[in-house]
């Protein structure tokens, strides 16, 4: 897998970020990400379908269903991570990032992947120290200054909730980390960019329950400041930490709205089947 | 929607056996209710006692519902239309407790009236009964089909038997004025009725949950609500 930092970086066109908007459209009735019409295709193999959906800013979506249904491929298309994928390409429609098609040609993909930070099942961090794994991205993007990446560097850690554990060990390497801190250090270091959007593909599945909790509070806590969209197979965690959901089912988006309904009382049989376990 | 089967099978036995006891425990608070008004109309103190003895059993299961309903909980973590089932029959439960409650209440009730001289007055508790088993019957029925407009139907069935136990009141105080002799048995009469119109409003409550449970529309207080 190939980091959004490790990108080659072209001149960057500026996407309108989340913070140059009023702050009156900075609640739930707005839409960060607008999704619409979207069929997607790995060569001729067709994996979306139609997908149309309006994600909230600074809250939590998450994208549930079952294994191959699209809702991985539809969150690496918000940061186009597709691209990377030969013949992978949408087919039609288009998405939004606050009313800018990201697939715009004169859209810069390095700029719209520091507006739209990933957060990837396993934990990825580099084989470097910890300080060095959150201020790479900053030092790629020209940032020299020693008292800015101190800076930025106890900011993310701070946001990500690592700070604590590791302030007195910033030049230890970041593999040494348990599995729960390295996922968090990969929170760290996608929001040291200062993104708008943060992306999480099954962010907990590899961590025990408490490293889980962590990662959920955490979560929580980013909303305030950031548009978080989750993939989860945990049922139980999309329920806990989302305010949207959106089921997924053969490439489909069957049925999106408020988590507190969507689990209470679906409107789409499949839905009901899938998250009850009816689903065979 | 008629549910399909789950993929856990012991998901679908929990669930089952939850509900399997709701409706049993409604079925011996009916039969409960049924005994204490036959035992008042036909001065039957044997089925009065029957009545009283029958509410052991109903409370040992409202302490199984809960315990589960825990348990399902605890171990499905249940969401939508399984959820809803589940709180449902949790909320179920002390509702026909009480009303079983109710009938143990009426039995007592019957038996001190049954020592002394039959009262004529007593025919006025018939329309009210019937009323009250009418509703509780109803609400269960609803619970069970997740008939929505069932469930709607029963909470409007209330203010009739309200009335019908008020008009009973105003009788019944009426005659107390006229014969203080029989003050002590139009008092037990009053509190009869006082009981079926308790049972009425266990009847709303279930009926209430019974829709929460097929249509996840929570209507409780819309009274309230609306003139709010």
């Amino acid at each position: 897998m190939v980091s959004l930092i490790e990108m080659p970086q072209t001149l960057p066109q500026q996407l309108p970020s989340q913070s140059d908007r009023p702050a009156a459209e900075a609640n739930g009735d707005t839409v960060m990400i607008d999704v619409r019409d979207l069929d997607f295709a790995y060569g001729g193999n067709q994996v979306l379908y139609d997908v149309s959906l309006d994600i909230p800013p600074q809250a939590v979506t998450a994208f549930i269903g079952p294994s191959g249904c699209g809702k991985t491929t539809l969150l690496r298309c918000i940061n186009r991570m597709n691209d990377l994928i030969e013949n992978a390409r949408i087919t039609r429609g288009a998405i939004r990032l606050g009313g800018v098609d990201i697939n715009a040609p004169e859209v810069d993909v390095v700029d719209l992947r520091r507006r739209v930070g990933m957060v990837f099942q396993k934990s990825n961090p580099f084989p470097k120290s910890i300080y060095e794994n959150i201020s790479y991205g900053l030092r790629i993007a020209g940032v020299s200054k020693k008292s800015r990446l101190d800076e930025a560097v106890e900011k993310s850690l701070r946001a990500s909730a690592l700070w604590d554990e590791v302030k007195d060990r910033l030049d230890d390497g970041a593999l040494g980390l348990s599995g729960g801190q390295q996922q968090r250090l990969c929170i760290a270091r996608a929001l040291a960019v200062e993104p708008d959007v943060v992306l999480m593909d099954e962010p907990c599945s590899a961590l025990d329950p408490i490293a889980t909790a962590k990662i959920e509070e955490l979560i929580q806590e980013l909303k305030r400041q950031y548009t978080i969209v989750i993939v989860t197979h945990n049922m139980q965690q999309a329920g806990r930490i989302s305010d949207h959901t959106g089921f997924f089912y053969l490439g489909r988006l069957v049925e999106f709205g408020p988590t507190t309904r969507i689990f209470t009382n679906p409107t789409e049989r499949r839905t009901e089947d899938y998250i009850t376990g009816r689903f065979g | 929607m008629t549910p399909t089967k789950h993929i856990l099978g012991t998901f679908d036995e929990a669930l089952s056996s939850l509900r399997n006891n709701v409706l049993m425990m409604a079925g011996l608070a009916e039969r409960t209710l049924d005994r204490a008004i036959k035992g008042l109309l036909e001065r039957d103190d044997n089925l009065c006692v029957t009545a009283i003895a029958d509410d052991e059993e109903i409370d040992q299961l409202e302490k199984q519902i809960d315990k589960d309903g825990v348990d399902v909980l605890l171990r499905f973590q249940p969401v939508a239309s399984d959820m809803r089932r589940v709180v449902a029959a949790m909320k179920l439960s002390p509702n026909i407790e009480r009303i079983a409650d109710q009938a143990t209440n009426i039995a007592r009730r019957a038996r001190k009236l049954n020592k002394h001289a039959p009262l004529p007055e007593v025919e006025m508790i018939i329309p009210i009964q019937a009323h009250a088993m009418a509703m509780f019957k109803d609400s269960i029925d609803a619970f069970t089909r997740e008939d929505v407009d069932l469930g709607r139907a029963v909470v409007a069935r209330d203010k009739e038997l309200d009335q019908l136990n008020k008009v009973a009141n105003r009788k019944l105080t009426d005659r107390m004025a006229q014969d203080p002799k029989q003050l002590r048995g139009y008092l037990n009469l009053i509190f009869v009725s006082r009981c079926l119109e308790r049972v009425g409003d266990h009847a709303t409550n279930i009926a209430e949950d019974a829709v929460y449970a097929a249509a996840a529309e929570d209507i409780r207080h819309q009274t309230v609500a609306a003139s709010a």
